[in-house]
């Protein structure tokens, strides 16, 4: 895959843009819908934002990182996706809205923990941050610069593709969430 | 002191008067991020905690309990939106009163004035020592800090939450409590 890096950076903005406007749909939902589990093994719409915190936790301060470290700032740049990077990001993204089960890794699981508005509301701060991450991409190359994965230490990711795995799971999760909603 | 002691005792006084008493349930909050603090409280009983929420954790900034005054200090003086949360850790019973009615307690008399002048003094030698606290980097020191100024800490709060405040896991304040 190859794309105008602006493009793709404009492209990932507006999901993130998106996932804050659903997250603050769900603020307003009172706790016991937030908190619904269809089946116990199903989430809950906070399980699901927790579980993407999680993930926040470990890629927000990777890819931070990874951008302080970039000297170099260039324009008019083309994003060329590796072949792993692809793989992943393509994995998570939703077709026509449409997701697919998958399991998730145990580090990531969300159940058993204290969810609470508050979970909400940090989720919304990692989705700023987020943005604000993306902006600051503009002028470095994408395909250049690399992050780690949180699934195993040996594989790198062009920082591209680990910005559109990890919106695209964004989406991903948003999309489950939302099929809790009663309303 | 004593004389520190007299206002205190008058705002507790009018603290007692103050119609308005609260109960906030567990997990409950006084007042939340973006909320503009128009009210100072007392503990009548339970324990709140005052943190800021980043988008990686909770950072605890200060305790309360039976007998605290507490609210969004920065946020009750400018009329800023909090930038912190108050919420109740326990079941927690609290007197509230206005920005207005403490400003009207203050300005009553000189010796009021002068009281309040030397309780800002003293908030301000704590969050010094506050301050202080942060930097040194040995637990267990930053430990007994707080427990020299705090006794019965915890007896009121929670570990998981003073290790907060003490920016340690709780693990480690687990440990250099037992040795």
């Amino acid at each position: 895959m190859q794309i105008r890096q602006d493009l793709l950076i404009d492209e990932l903005l507006a999901l993130t843009e998106k996932a804050i406007e659903s997250a603050n749909t769900f603020k307003k939902l009172p706790l016991r819908e937030l908190n619904f589990k269809k089946t116990s093994e199903e989430w809950s719409i906070l399980e699901c934002i927790e579980h993407l915190n999680l993930y926040g936790d470990f890629y927000l301060p990777e890819i931070e990182n990874q951008l302080l470290k970039s000297t170099t700032k260039s324009n008019n740049l083309i994003f060329k996706s590796g072949i792993l990077g692809n793989y992943f990001a393509n994995l998570m993204k939703a077709n026509n809205g449409k997701i697919t089960k998958m399991k998730s890794p145990k580090d990531k699981n969300p159940s058993n923990s204290e969810l609470s508005i508050l979970t909400i509301e940090r989720f919304i701060k990692q989705l700023e941050k987020l943005k604000s991450l993306l902006q600051q991409s503009r002028t470095v190359d994408l395909t250049k610069l690399k992050a780690a994965i949180s699934l195993t230490k040996f594989i790198k990711l062009r920082l591209g593709d680990t910005f559109r795995f990890l919106i695209y799971h964004i989406e991903r999760h948003i999309l489950q969430a939302q099929r809790n909603m009663t309303s | 002191m004593s004389k520190e002691i007299t206002f205190t005792q008058k705002l507790l006084a009018s603290f007692e008067k103050a119609a308005v008493e609260k109960v906030v349930q567990k997990g409950d909050f006084l007042i939340r991020e973006g909320e503009i603090e128009r009210n100072l409280y007392y503990i009548k009983s339970g324990a709140v905690r005052v943190f800021y929420l980043s988008e990686y954790e909770e950072y605890i900034i200060r305790l309360g309990y039976d007998g605290s005054f507490i609210n969004s200090l920065s946020s009750f003086i400018t009329a800023k939106p909090s930038e912190f949360y108050i919420q109740a850790i326990r079941k927690t019973t609290v007197k509230a009163i206005s920005k207005d009615k403490l400003s009207q307690l203050v300005h009553e008399d000189e010796e009021s004035q002068r009281q309040y002048i030397s309780l800002l003094e003293q908030l301000i030698t704590q969050q010094i020592d506050r301050e202080i606290d942060l930097l040194i980097t040995s637990p267990t020191e930053r430990l007994q800090r707080v427990l020299d100024r705090s006794p019965l800490l915890f007896q009121h709060v929670p570990l998981k939450y003073i290790a907060s405040y003490l920016r340690m896991k709780p693990e480690t304040l687990s440990r250099i409590r037992n040795s």
